[in-house]
């Protein structure tokens, strides 16, 4: 990686400042390395020899949710996620790569049963309190030193992954003519396996069969780490699985996942093949919220009136550009009064891996999103990221509020927000 | 000198994670949002006032540089080290302090953006009204520092017209509080003189802002011109009409084409211009305003104008306007934004050599900009890693402000100085005006460490003046050749020679004024100073000479159907403008208008030397250099002769009409206080006893609330209000249609004045009935008037005890207000301050001030409040 080779994209920044007032980082920190302008100067530095390489540059590099809220504020419409992520690659090149990274990444991410069976021993270990375990295994350890006070986000880790109960393969559902494939991400996979058995239910519903894939993770970790070859490795091996059987469409329940599997393409810029190859392979991609809003399915009507309040995941609102379907469907249930959040669409600091990274700046954002929140005295925050949802229902924890996170899935098949 | 021990005392301040030292932190504290780089020796964060002054000294100490710096949006390298020194960051100064809707004010920390104190203000059903166009990520310490502009401040005026008071760090370190809640306090208007300093005077550390109640509704509207010259007659003649509309944003083709381009809005995209027109205030009459705005738009050949019906159709007007910049940044890496200003009579002609410029420099430019008061925004293209474009670039914004100042523009609205356009000042003013800008600068910072070496050009060598040569550019009239001018010189450098002192005396009214001084004074008579200097009915502003009574001014710009909407207090047929200035006073209306320091944009004035030296211009809109025009309003002639001021004239109301209800005090006060946040916008109210009443003080008052505007308005608010003073158990009186010129209260202050004393103290609207309790309590007044709208309260006293006088004095001070006699008897004049017994280093800057610019004492002894020091 070099991004000299993104020298036109950065210079497009004029450093208005406009990025500051939807940067989560910034609006916490007020330091410039927190910012997008700030993160474009730095790489310009670099570009132009005022800056060299180091340590220095990981946080500003590194403290980036990805979340892209200062694209969409930006006149030039500059795409420092994106930036960022290159000059993550270049950084894993010119400073070095922690041995730790190469485990998850190329030993672990690849490998649906390792990851369960890592999954399995880090639950075992965090159920029992035995955090050293957890350590021990690396899987958690691998995101950085605020491992021990991060350890609280996730309340419970399920024994049993989710393909772990049911089996990837195909099922038949009472559609007529539809093969969907169900990508279960990592997060539904390990820990949000209730909103999996509800997703799974509703692609049932309409499908005439439904395969559980056994797919592996997107790569949007190891792509968002900076790490491309992992998330290339990880982008191939998922579109030989997909291609192994012809689908009308795949659908996951994961907004993180779906963005980013509708971009595969970009994984590959400059590699006309790997690009042809993906290009050839990959079947339509839906969020399940374009599913549940195409497919016009009714939810229970609720007996009891419940406030229902949305939070849009960065990577369906601004990687899919997904922001009025949740609300079109959470509006039509009878029973749900829909009440829209401040700031709904700014990330909630979970940003995958983030708060395990970056602890303190994670929990900053968190508390403004559960300020937010909190104002609309919501019963229910819906959403359709479970890395939101793991972030949320800790700040929900943290904060002492009654409201209940869940996934829109969940919502839509009556098995919550009655 | 920045070495480690520096770097330790930094640290032990505000905390080791507060201080930004690496090659990484230098970068990124290197650039704002103008062309200016400069790297920071070192960063801090400083979390409260205590830590920005320990910071202050600590610097002193070391004998490094400083400087302020907000989130760094600033568009002139204001915020950029240019001496590798300290730079303070007051991003954690992010909290607002306190919303007080019913007294209009609120208080602020300096990091909190503009968007978000409107945002909090919403929820009170109030609004700040300078909105620049960077308000969501531009700081209020910012928009103060650079007095601010936006596409609001056409209606509202400007950052200066809307902050109250302050608290600084000086560069000493010495913590000071300016002003406050109440309104105009007595001396040296150093908070006006602090907004547009650039971070050159003072640190900010808290801000209190004027607020206002949200206008009721809104209408937006777009009008298409096939040629850029009608669009800008549209805009004059709506304005001349009568009309204020809150906004008149013009694009030009390349803007429309860009934005069209890229995120279709609906502007047609063969039209030479488009301008976006928007009224706000009552929903009656709002109809009438837009179809007479489409009227003139029609008769000054627009080739179509069109409103939008809902909030999506304005939105997606505004969409155009606020994705403008955008768009054209899309053509290219980088832009550079001039904004420079002209009369806005002459916007066609600036457009035209912008045009050319640009060409001759081979840029391409798109201009989005204020029309309504000439604020142009040309976006000059180019690529900043190219040396030579850059070059080109800052060459064509070089003649670009010159083109403008050649129109009797500025060369910035409202982007500020800082250093990208310093050498320009010379343009506008002469090397005397600008060595006695920097003396006020050296008042504040007389090491020159605080963000030195910006706004003034440099000398030849530190620490020299400038050659006093005239301005570059800019043709001022009048000056030392107007009438009566070169007499008042000699006059002065007489009495400079011999020792003696001078007061300016106009008509000789307020003689009564001003703390007892011994020896003897030469007045100054500047009746001859009578000439129109210039009138510009088009464009609003007049320039004439001090002598020149207010009456006739206004008999002049009457002939126009215009005036100059002041009523001062007190004043008598032949009181001149040179008094309204020097004294600064206004009367109730000042609620809706301002003062003579919001009225007033330039002034010319002979200082101790003899010398002539000019302050502002003629645009509403200019933030070229130190704000001198605010220093020299109500500095009670201290300071210098005025010789000239150019005032901002309006067109006349169509009606000027009062509602008024009578009974008990308390509930006058209460109906007065929620006329302050009601959806109303009276041009004042005020309170006073009932003429023949006999009962007890508190039982029989009257409310007059005062409508000014197009008629349709005015009837409106009458109703209204007369139905809310209905509400709050007053029982409504007649409708009362008053005169434009003389207002309703001349009678009321000329009862006032009879006594021997008349007292003035102003205090946060919600505190007056304390303040009026405190007045009862310690004297005896003979005659009370309540200027609520502006927190004030006037008081005539037959008698009045010097030690009665300072706990007066003291009572007011603690609900945050102050006190002044505006007339006392010479005996006691004698022994007290008339200005109120008041302690505190506000008061000793002034008198640094004046030393500075009249180092012999020369002008008006007496005329500045004392401070302690001198008064043992």
């Amino acid at each position: 990686m070099d991004i000299r080779e993104e020298y036109d994209a950065i210079s497009q920044c004029n450093k208005c400042g406009f990025c500051q007032v939807a940067c989560p980082v910034f609006r916490s920190t007020g330091h410039e390395s927190g910012v997008a302008r700030g993160r474009l100067a730095l790489m310009r530095g670099i570009i132009e020899g005022r800056i060299q390489w180091g340590r220095e540059l990981e946080g500003p590099l590194f403290n980036c949710l990805g979340c892209g809220a200062c694209t969409a504020n930006c006149f030039g419409a500059v795409p420092t996620a994106d930036l960022i992520v290159k000059g993550r690659a270049e950084y894993l090149e010119q400073v070095g790569r922690k041995p730790i990274h190469k485990l998850l990444f190329d030993g672990l991410l690849p490998y649906p049963h390792r990851l369960h069976m890592a999954a399995r021993a880090v639950a075992l270990g965090k159920n029992s309190g035995l955090s050293r375990m957890a350590g021990a295994i690396g899987l958690l350890r691998v995101l950085g030193r605020d491992l021990a006070r991060a350890e609280n986000i996730i309340e419970k880790l399920p024994a049993k992954p989710f393909r772990g109960k049911v089996k990837p393969g195909e099922y038949n559902g009472k559609g007529a003519s539809l093969n969907i494939g169900y990508f279960v991400g990592c997060g539904i996979d390990i820990i949000q396996q209730e909103a999996g058995y509800e997703s799974l239910n509703l692609l049932k519903k309409i499908g005439k069969t439904v395969t559980v894939l056994n797919n592996c993770c997107c790569g949007l970790p190891a792509w968002n780490y900076g790490d491309m070859d992992a998330a290339r490795k990880l982008a191939l091996k998922n579109s030989d699985t997909f291609a192994a059987r012809s689908f009308d469409f795949i659908v996951t329940d994961c907004s993180s996942c779906a963005g980013f599997l509708k971009q595969y393409d970009k994984v590959f810029e400059g590699d006309a093949a790997g690009q042809n190859r993906i290009k050839s392979r990959m079947p339509k991609v839906l969020d399940m919220v374009e599913f549940l809003f195409t497919q016009k399915i009714n939810a229970p009507k609720r007996r009891t009136p419940v406030v229902v309040t949305y939070h849009d995941p960065c990577h369906a609102v601004r990687g899919q550009g997904i922001s009025t379907e949740n609300r079109e469907i959470l509006k039509s249930i009878p029973g749900i009064e829909f009440r829209e959040m401040p700031e709904a669409d700014w990330c909630c600091g979970g940003a995958g891996s983030y708060a395990l990274s970056h602890f303190d700046l994670s929990m900053a954002v968190l508390d403004r999103k559960m300020e937010n929140l909190a104002s609309t005295k919501a019963d229910v925050l819906a959403t359709s990221c479970p890395a939101c949802m793991i972030q949320l229902s800790h700040g929900v924890r943290r904060k002492g509020l009654k409201t209940r996170v869940c996934h829109i899935s969940e919502i839509m098949t009556g098995a919550k927000a009655h | 000198m920045i070495d480690e021990q520096f770097i330790r005392n930094l640290e032990s301040i505000v905390g080791k994670s507060h201080v930004s030292l690496t090659s990484t932190g230098v970068e990124l504290y290197s650039y704002d949002a103008s062309l200016v780089k400069g790297n920071p020796g070192v960063v801090v964060f400083p979390a409260d006032t205590r830590e920005v002054s320990q910071t202050v000294k600590a610097a002193n100490r070391a004998g490094i540089d400083f400087l302020p710096r907000g989130f760094g949006t600033n568009l002139s390298g204001g915020t950029i080290s240019v001496t590798e020194g300290l730079v303070i960051c007051m991003s954690r100064f992010n909290k607002i302090l306190k919303i007080r809707p019913d007294s209009r004010y609120a208080v602020v920390q300096p990091g909190v953006t503009n968007l978000e104190v409107q945002n909090a203000l919403a929820g009170v059903g109030a609004f700040y009204a300078p909105d620049p166009a960077s308000q969501k990520v531009a700081t209020l310490g910012g928009n103060a520092g650079e007095n601010s502009g936006g596409p609001l401040c056409l209606k509202y005026g400007v950052t200066s017209n809307h902050i109250l008071g302050m608290e600084v760090v000086m560069a000493d370190g010495e913590i000071l509080r300016i002003g406050g809640a109440a309104l105009d306090p007595p001396g040296f208007d150093l908070r006006g003189l602090m907004v547009g300093s650039e971070g050159g005077f003072a640190i900010i550390t808290e801000l209190t802002l004027r607020t206002l109640p949200k206008t009721e509704s809104v209408i937006t509207m777009l009008a298409v011109y096939d040629d850029i010259q009608s669009a800008a007659r549209s805009v004059s003649e709506i304005i001349s009409a009568g009309i204020v509309p809150n906004t008149l944003e013009m694009m030009d083709a390349t803007v429309i084409e860009a934005v069209e381009a890229n995120a279709p809005c609906g502007y047609p995209t063969d039209a030479a211009a488009v301008l976006i027109i928007e009224v706000e205030g009552m929903i009656v009459g709002l109809d009438k305003q837009a179809a007479r705005i489409r009227k003139i738009c029609m008769n000054t050949r627009c080739r179509d104008i069109k409103t939008a019906k809902n909030q999506e159709e304005r939105d997606r007007l505004w969409q155009g306007r606020r994705g403008a910049f955008g768009a054209i940044a899309r053509l290219a890496p980088n832009y550079l934004v001039n904004d420079a200003c002209v009369p806005r009579t002459h916007l066609p002609k600036a457009l035209e050599q912008v045009k050319n410029i640009a060409h001759q420099y081979g840029c391409r430019v798109g201009n989005v900009f204020h029309a309504g008061d000439g604020n142009l925004h040309p976006l000059l293209l180019f690529d900043s890693r190219n040396p030579e474009e850059l070059e080109q670039v800052h060459k064509a914004g070089w003649d670009i402000m010159t083109a403008c100042v050649e129109l009797g523009g500025t060369i910035s609205g409202e982007h500020g100085i800082g250093r990208e356009k310093q050498a320009a000042m010379h343009m506008i003013f002469s090397g005397d005006d600008l060595n006695t800008q920097q003396a006020v600068k050296s008042v504040f910072d007389p090491e020159n460490t605080l963000n030195p070496n910006k706004v003034i050009p440099l000398p030849e060598s530190p620490g020299r003046s400038l050659p006093p040569g005239k301005p570059t550019v800019l043709k001022r009239p009048g000056g030392a050749s107007a009438k009566g001018v070169s007499e008042a010189i000699s006059t002065i450098k007489a009495a400079a020679a011999s020792g003696k002192t001078i007061r300016a005396v106009g008509a000789d009214h307020f003689g009564y004024f001003g703390n007892w001084c011994k020896g003897p004074v030469t007045p100054l008579s500047t009746l001859a100073m009578k000439e129109i200097i210039e009138y510009d009915p088009a464009n609003q502003f007049i320039t004439v000479g001090a002598g020149m009574s207010l009456a006739e001014l206004q008999t002049v710009l009457g002939k126009k159907n215009q005036w100059l909407p002041i009523r001062p207090p007190y004043y008598k047929a032949g009181s001149t403008i040179g008094a309204l200035a020097a004294m600064g006073v206004s009367g109730p209306e000042r609620m809706i208008y301002g003062a003579p320091r919001d009225l007033a944009m330039g002034l010319q004035y002979i200082d101790g030397m003899g010398r002539v030296i000019s302050t502002g211009g003629k645009v509403v809109k200019n933030v070229a250099g130190y704000d001198m025009t605010r220093l020299m309003i109500g500095s009670n002639g201290s300071l210098g002769v005025i010789t000239e001021v150019t005032w901002r004239i309006c067109t006349r109301p169509e009606l000027c009409r009062a509602a008024s209800g009578t009974g008990a005090l308390n509930d006058c006060f209460n109906a007065a206080l929620k006329l302050m946040n009601a959806n109303l916008f009276p041009a004042f109210i005020t309170a006073g006893p009932k003429g023949d009443s006999h009962g007890p003080f508190e039982n029989q008052w009257e409310v007059i609330v005062g409508f000014e505007g197009l008629a349709m308005v005015v009837e409106h608010q009458v109703d209204q209000c007369r139905n809310l003073l209905g509400e709050s158990g007053l029982t409504p009186g007649e409708p009362l249609d008053y005169d434009l010129i003389d207002g309703c209260f001349r009678n009321d202050f000329d009862m006032l004045a009879l006594a021997p004393y008349t007292l003035k103290a102003a205090s946060e609207t919600e505190k007056m009935l304390d303040v009026i309790n405190g007045i009862k309590s310690m004297a005896t007044p003979t005659g009370w008037f309540l200027d609520v709208g502006c927190g004030r309260v006037f008081v005539a006293l037959d008698a009045l005890k010097p030690e009665v006088w300072a706990s007066i004095t003291q009572n007011i001070i603690s609900f945050d207000g102050h006190a002044q006699l505006e007339k006392s008897p010479e005996s006691f004049r004698r022994e007290k301050d008339i200005y109120g017994d008041v302690t505190g280093t506000e008061r000793g800057v002034m008198h640094k001030i004046k030393k500075a610019l009249d180092p012999g004492a020369l002008f008006a002894p007496g005329r500045l409040p004392k401070i302690k020091a001198a008064n043992a």
